[in-house]
């Protein structure tokens, strides 16, 4: 266990300001951060809006292109840019799953995608796989022939949710994935995962703000503001304990609500 | 007095083939000053009783109710004229998503003015102007946004979420209701914008005694800030009672799955243990169970299900459950 999945070293992101030719202006998104995650475990990632958490995820799946710093998998470097090394490797779920899903495709036609892009199986094995790993979400292999608009908010989420495991990787970044679904579907969802965590070994980085999710579903955590990594350590110390102030403040503007009760 | 008295409303959406009862014998009442929360899941039709006390539904809704008054009078029995009057005189309401509602292409300052009733005015024609100006000026006063000059001047797109849903309550608050409706004021809202937005509608229930109805889909973001909840499932109510009581001892086996399944409700929970939660999903409008509607996800539910149940009361505690939790807490 103590083996070292992802490892990310000195990751950091500017953007330019292309306006101006001379003293271009330099907009630091991500100051240099360095992490490592395990297999089975979780990262969660916490911060306002425009605290850089976006920007680590995008650096991490690769659509983005970082300024500094490397990232290694399983200690061999992710060169940017190869997506094919990649995306079997590390994959995304997104916020809105209604919007994500391309409509005109039926849900086989969504998931064999990824598989024709980045295996070599055939048809019959491909098909086999997809029936497989929608039961794995809980699913029916009769969905295959859906199209997404039939599905409800929670089962198109656990489509996103098959279309990120299909390739059996081994990260999966879900960026604000929970926190447009319902508190019932929300739960199912956690269990969901933490499911397939413990069958399939993966690791999740959890992008949220909602710290009752983070603090049941997270063994680490990360607190960003304005690009620079203010906290980070266990989750159960940090939300105990918080050092900063901003931190405190976070912590405080969630908790409060539930007080007195 | 209540200022709002609903008994049995339901709402019936017109297809061409058979009508679908959305809303299906629904209860609320509200106090004056009162903080009342309106829990439900998407497609629990909490929106659409908002929108049918405003009385913005178009034809394809038939809105039905044994009891609608607003403060005495029956809304029902008045014509759609005199009812216009009424509601937009004393029910103002927000909605969701505060950028998407403010017009993209006017600014800040011209839409306020917009709201500014004609009868708080006072003086010539060519005072007019001025004093809506001013008047625009004091409602985002009221609403803590201290700089106005540059609020005045801007367009929607170039403020935040907050300071939008700030002067939407602004526009609501400008004729001075009686009734705010919010309906999900914080949703895609970050915590720290959250609690200030909520911390404005408190103040303004507490300072001007205005009664909020506030609509959420989840039931942890709003028990700081009510007095009393109403839950509602797939169009049917479920419970209403004081936050206490829905919080800490829920009698429908709805509430309760839905206060077990929030893990910032129970600490106590271990890190990674499962969630509990009701199995399926809600259903869809055009398979609506019989009887009550949880039914088929219902842990308790037994062959008495199938008949819908009525509300049983408990010293206020309403619930609409044929087997109540009511025992299992001594």
């Amino acid at each position: 266990m103590s083996e070292v999945l992802l490892q990310v070293i000195n990751l950091s992101k500017n953007y330019k300001d292309k306006n101006y030719w001379f003293n271009r202006k330099c907009v630091a998104a991500l100051e240099p951060l360095s992490f490592d995650i395990m297999a089975h475990k979780t990262l969660a990632i916490v911060g306002e809006t425009g605290s850089g958490k976006s920007t680590l995820a995008k650096l991490l799946v690769g659509a983005e292109l970082p300024t500094t710093g490397h990232i290694r998998l399983n200690g061999q470097t992710l060169a940017p840019g190869n997506f094919r090394q990649r995306c079997q490797h590390v994959r995304m779920i997104f916020q809105d799953s209604g919007t994500t899903l391309n409509p005109s495709l039926t849900i086989e036609q969504l998931l064999d995608e990824p598989l024709r892009l980045n295996t070599d199986l055939d048809e019959t094995e491909r098909h086999q796989l997809i029936r497989e790993t929608l039961q794995k979400v809980g699913l029916l292999a009769e969905h295959m022939s859906f199209y997404p608009h039939m599905f409800s908010g929670g089962q198109k989420q656990r489509i996103s949710l098959a279309r990120a495991i299909i390739l059996k990787p081994q990260v999966i970044i879900l960026d604000e994935a929970l926190a447009s679904l319902d508190p019932s579907l929300r739960s199912q969802m956690i269990n969901l995962l933490l499911d397939l965590q413990q069958q399939m070994g993966l690791a999740f980085i959890l992008i949220s703000h909602n710290l009752g999710i983070v603090r049941h579903f997270s063994d680490d955590m990360m607190v960003l503001c304005k690009g620079k990594v203010l906290e980070f350590g266990k989750t159960s110390a940090i939300l105990q304990k918080p050092q900063h102030k901003y931190t405190k403040k976070l912590i405080m503007s969630q908790h409060f609500q539930l007080l007195h009760r | 007095m209540n200022l709002i008295d609903i008994r049995n409303l339901s709402i019936e959406l017109q297809t061409t083939t058979k009508p679908i009862l959305a809303v299906d014998r629904v209860n609320l009442t509200m106090k004056e000053g009162e903080v009342r929360g309106l829990v439900g899941e998407s497609g629990s039709g909490k929106s659409l009783l908002a929108q049918a006390i405003v009385g913005v539904l178009d034809e394809k809704w038939k809105v039905d109710a044994d009891r609608f008054h607003w403060r005495g009078n029956d809304l029902m029995r008045l014509s759609a004229e005199e009812r216009k009057a009424i509601i937009s005189k004393d029910v103002a309401m927000i909605f969701q998503e505060p950028m998407a509602c403010l017009d993209p292409t006017t600014t800040i300052g011209e839409q306020l003015e917009e709201a500014v009733d004609v009868e708080q005015l006072s003086g010539f024609f060519w005072q007019r102007r001025q004093q809506r100006k001013l008047a625009a000026i004091n409602l985002l006063h009221k609403v803590g946004i201290k700089q106005h000059e540059v609020c005045v001047k801007s367009f929607p797109h170039q403020l935040t979420d907050a300071l939008c849903q700030r002067v939407m309550i602004a526009m609501a608050l400008a004729r001075r209701p009686m009734l705010l409706i919010a309906d999900e004021p914080t949703a895609a809202m970050e915590s720290t914008n959250q609690g200030q937005i909520f911390r404005l509608l408190a103040s303004l229930n507490q300072l001007k005694n205005m009664s909020i109805l506030l609509i959420s889909h989840d039931l942890e973001n709003v028990t700081h800030w009510t007095n009393t909840i109403t839950v509602m499932y797939s169009g049917q109510f479920v419970e209403a009672g004081t936050t206490e009581q829905i919080f800490n001892q829920p009698y429908h086996p709805y509430t309760r799955a839905l206060v077990d399944s929030s893990p910032k409700a129970n600490r106590m929970i271990p890190n990674k243990s499962r969630l509990m939660t009701l199995p399926g999903s809600i259903p869809i409008l055009q398979h609506l169970p019989i009887g009550c509607r949880l039914g088929p996800r219902c842990p308790r539910a037994q062959q008495k299900c199938v008949h819908a149940p009525k509300i049983k009361n408990f010293h206020g505690h309403q619930v609409s459950c044929h087997f109540p939790l009511k025992d299992s807490y001594s």
